[in-house]
């Protein structure tokens, strides 16, 4: 019976994430692995969820105002226009937005170019789709973009390429100038962009987070995905969205309406509340977060990490081994689970071999069996008990 | 050819449409050199329809020149960059139309199919609880466990299957993600895949998603048996699966246990999978509800769907779930995590107290509904409509031509715009429209009060021819 798996299907292998996320609960570890929060919900808004439930909004709906606050932080945000009315479709998560973005513009044998390391569920849409992921490797320790190598990857099929900014697993913001490289090579080659923008609120250190659909001839050329779930740590509440000229929108918008139907109703009500929140809200996240941050820098010294890259937004840190160590990754996240209590993710599970012109050899691409990511989405307790556990390991894991 | 045109959206660029009919021509002539083609197609009331992505799957060098030169001009004339061909299947839903025209008119909503009335309290209860007790972040992504056990233990106790939750049970964004995981999970390009005409509209979408090749039954009134022997020629080795919607909308028809074991030595002999979309279960009046994966030989070919929505009203919490064997669930499964990665986790919990709901809680649904039903099916008797008999679901199929209409679009609107009732035309459920335009489908998942004063409203203001 297995021929009946479509040929889709039986190429995919289970998620890296979440196997480690079971052995981790097995062992009972403190999990800095997987990307959702440990702390409870702001309360504003299980507020505004409840509410909506005893108010019976409990059957299918849209709910536009959504796209009202969207058109609006939009503009609030990037400095340009969108039609509420038109340009947004509201889907289950970023998730669904970004499949239902792929089927809607990425036919059977469509190049798609995506960077590398990157969140291991893009290519899995690509290929459902029937499109071919091509891949362009961000140069380690900070994770640039090389001009060359970017524009050596486009040909005759290349339909979109993919940004996610900031970014998972890394937690690199791009530049403006890396920004502006990537906008260039769109137009010139009348390409599209599908973005996830899912950690846009979450950013250090004062950088902004910028859409590349605000630079110039992008808007018309851009599908811009995002949710609630990092903003808000409401992961499971499945509200997400994309935002694109009206064409695109409405494909999408079609498409989702086959996929799912609908994202969950009382939670697209709380959503308006969520949307509503004063930039206080927005300010003491950031600053929480990036406190976090700091606290697991430190602690990761502490062990012999040499961290040459903080991130500069989401929730994750890809930290590279320590040189004393010669462990790969995998062995490295099994030793920290067994000896530590601690659980991360490899990060040969964002890698991906097929370089786009390189040709793949053992030396250039050692790096991505060398880094470990860290999810620092955990509340101080959580993070304080990592702490301890490793710093009593230290003298054990370094001298390996 | 011209046809291709008139299904895509009023906005699509022209040459959209022209590379359409390019295609189509290069798919008919490839299939007119099979033999299998010509003899299918003669073959009364089968719609034989080779689909477009099967033959986009592997493009020749000369097809692809030519959409590359489609896109290079488009690039001069400045024309929106093209969104994929799988789109000219899809279309904004009729319901939604309906919907806006039945409010410009203040017209009674007996189209959409959702309840006026809302869920349980204690399920609402259940979902407000999970909610504040910080159950708000990302679910294991085929379920939480209790969910998936309760899953379980409500299949046993409808069908006396026994079946692994953590293995054979999966949750999805509503059943409508279910079919989706489903079809993009088991079904390849090119594959042929039969469904019964009238049916939900997103099987042929998620279906042209797949690439697959539909097949089209017809059921006919009155009673919309199955046809056997139609059936019977369609079905072949080649088959991949078959797609069973049973208690049935639009028409509310049950499939018997005859049709069911028809329908299942056929797949047995051809090894053909079955995907059935049970979630009416619940709403069988006439006949007991039956599973296919209950009867012999079934279980390990059959993917059953079902929701939470129908049963307990809360079209809008996306609760939904496939149950089938380890080797078919592992390809949902991953069709399933890249489309929605996870399903809402509050309303999971919430779902687990709903399925372990006592039998007075079905016994007095199913009251509640026949009450409902009899209300409007008499009702439209009295009117002048011919009613089919429906035996579950919340739908009743009658035809409107008594009132001298040109088509079931036609008078859907007329309904609307002089009656103030919405119906739903149900051409759209048909792969071929003309087979659907006598036919327009009313729901009763609406108070007692609205269903009368819908019914007096057609009294009052539809006349007979």
């Amino acid at each position: 019976m297995e021929k009946k798996l479509s040929s889709v299907a039986k190429s995919f292998t289970p998620s890296p994430i979440q196997e480690l996320s079971h052995f981790a609960q097995r062992c009972n570890a403190i999990n800095l692995a997987e990307g959702f929060p440990d702390f409870p919900a702001p309360i504003h808004l299980k507020i505004a969820a409840v509410s909506a439930i005893n108010s019976d909004f409990n059957q299918y709906r849209h709910v536009q105002g959504i796209c009202e606050h969207l058109a609006r932080t939009t503009k609030e945000m990037h400095g340009f226009d969108v039609d509420p009315q038109t340009d947004i479709a509201i889907c289950c998560g970023q998730t669904e937005a970004f499949a239902a973005a792929v089927f809607a513009v990425i036919d059977p044998g469509d190049e798609v170019v995506l960077f590398d390391p990157s969140y291991e569920t893009y290519e899995g849409c690509i290929r459902m789709a029937g499109g071919i992921p091509v891949y362009v490797g961000l140069e380690p320790p900070y994770w640039s973009l090389d001009s060359d190598k970017f524009m050596g990857s486009f040909t005759r099929r290349t339909k979109a390429v993919i940004l996610n900014s900031p970014q998972n697993p890394t937690g690199k913001v791009f530049t403006k100038d890396e920004l502006e490289i990537i906008a260039g090579a769109c137009c010139r080659r009348d390409c599209l962009a599908i973005t996830d923008e899912v950690y846009e609120h979450l950013t250090y250190e004062n950088i902004k987070h910028k859409s590349l659909a605000s630079l110039p001839g992008m808007q018309e050329r851009t599908i811009i995905t995002s949710s609630l779930s990092k903003t808000f740590s409401v992961t499971g509440w499945r509200i997400g969205w994309a935002i694109a000229p009206a064409f695109f929108a409405s494909a999408i918008r079609n498409i989702h309406v086959k996929l799912t139907d609908s994202a969950p109703a009382p939670f697209q009500e709380a959503a308006l509340t969520a949307l509503r929140s004063p930039p206080d809200y927005y300010e003491s996240l950031r600053r929480g977060y990036e406190s976090k941050r700091d606290y697991l820098v430190e602690l990761l010294a502490k062990i012999g990490f040499q961290i040459q890259f903080k991130p500069q937004g989401s929730f994750f840190l890809f930290a590279e081994l320590p040189k004393n160590s010669s462990l790969s990754d995998v062995e490295y996240v099994k030793e920290l689970i067994e000896q530590a209590g601690v659980v991360a993710v490899p990060g040969c599970g964002f890698f991906h071999t097929n370089l786009s012109s390189e040709k793949p050899s053992q030396v250039s691409c050692n790096y991505q069996k060398r880094y470990i990511r860290f999810a620092f989405c955990k509340s101080d307790a959580t993070l304080a008990a990592a702490a301890q556990k490793l710093g009593e390991l230290q003298l054990g894991v370094s001298s390996q | 050819m011209q046809s291709q045109c008139t299904w895509t959206q009023p906005r699509m660029p022209t040459p959209l449409c022209f590379k359409s009919s390019t295609l189509l021509t290069f798919s008919i002539s490839k299939h007119l050199h099979t033999k299998s083609f010509d003899s299918l197609a003669s073959r009364k009331g089968i719609s034989y329809y080779p689909f477009l992505m099967a033959t986009l799957s592997t493009p020749s060098t000369t097809e692809k020149d030519a959409v590359s030169f489609q896109s290079e001009s488009t690039q001069k004339t400045q024309q929106p960059l093209q969104v994929a061909k799988r789109l000219e299947r899809f279309k904004t839903t009729i319901f939604t139309q309906m919907s806006s025209l039945a409010i410009k008119h203040g017209a009674i909503n007996l189209g959409q199919g959702f309840p006026n009335f809302d869920g349980p309290e204690f399920v609402k209860e259940a979902a407000i609880q999970a909610i504040r007790d910080g159950k708000n972040q990302y679910a294991r992504g085929y379920g939480v466990p209790e969910f998936n056990s309760a899953i379980a233990g409500r299949f046993k106790k409808d069908t006396g299957l026994v079946v692994d939750p953590e293995k054979e049970v999966t949750v999805t964004s509503g059943c409508t993600e279910a079919i989706a995981a489903t079809m993009l999970g088991l079904i390849n390009p090119g594959d042929e895949v039969i469904l019964f005409a009238p049916f939900y509209d997103s099987y042929e979408a998620t279906l042209s998603m797949a690439g697959a090749k539909i097949k089209c039954i017809t059921l006919r009134p009155p009673d919309f048996a199955v046809p056997i022997n139609e059936l019977t020629s369609a079905i072949s080795k080649n088959t991949r699966a078959i797609l069973i919607n049973t208690p049935h909308n639009p028409t509310g028809k049950m499939f018997t246990r005859d049709e069911l074991n028809t329908i299942a030595s056929l797949c047995i002999e051809n090894d053909v999978l079955v995907f059935t979309d049970e979630v009416y279960d619940k709403l069988a009046f006439e006949m007991d509800h039956i599973s296919m994966a209950s009867l012999p030989g079934m279980y390990e070919r059959t993917v059953t769907m079902n929701s939470l929505g129908k049963t307990f009203s809360l079209t809008g919490w996306k609760i939904g779930w496939a149950i089938a064997p380890p080797h078919l669930t592992w390809g949902v499964r991953q069709a399933h995590a890249f489309l929605t990665f996870a399903t809402s986790t509050p309303m999971q919990w919430a779902a687990s107290v709903a399925l372990r709901a006592p039998d007075s809680y079905y016994v007095e649904l199913k009251r509640d509904y026949m009450a409902k039903k009899a209300i409007l099916v008499e009702g439209l008797k009295a009117v002048g409509f011919k009613v089919f008999p429906s035996s579950g679901t919340y739908f009743v199929v009658v035809d409107h031509t008594p009132f001298g209409l040109e088509n079931d679009i036609a008078f859907c609107e007329y309904l609307i715009k002089e009656v103030g009732v919405v119906a739903i035309p149900t051409s759209v459920f048909y792969l071929n429209p003309e087979d659907g335009k006598n036919l327009v489908r009313f729901t009763f998942c609406k108070d007692e009060e609205t269903l009368r004063t819908a019914v007096e409203r057609m009294k009052e203001k539809l006349k007979r021819n």
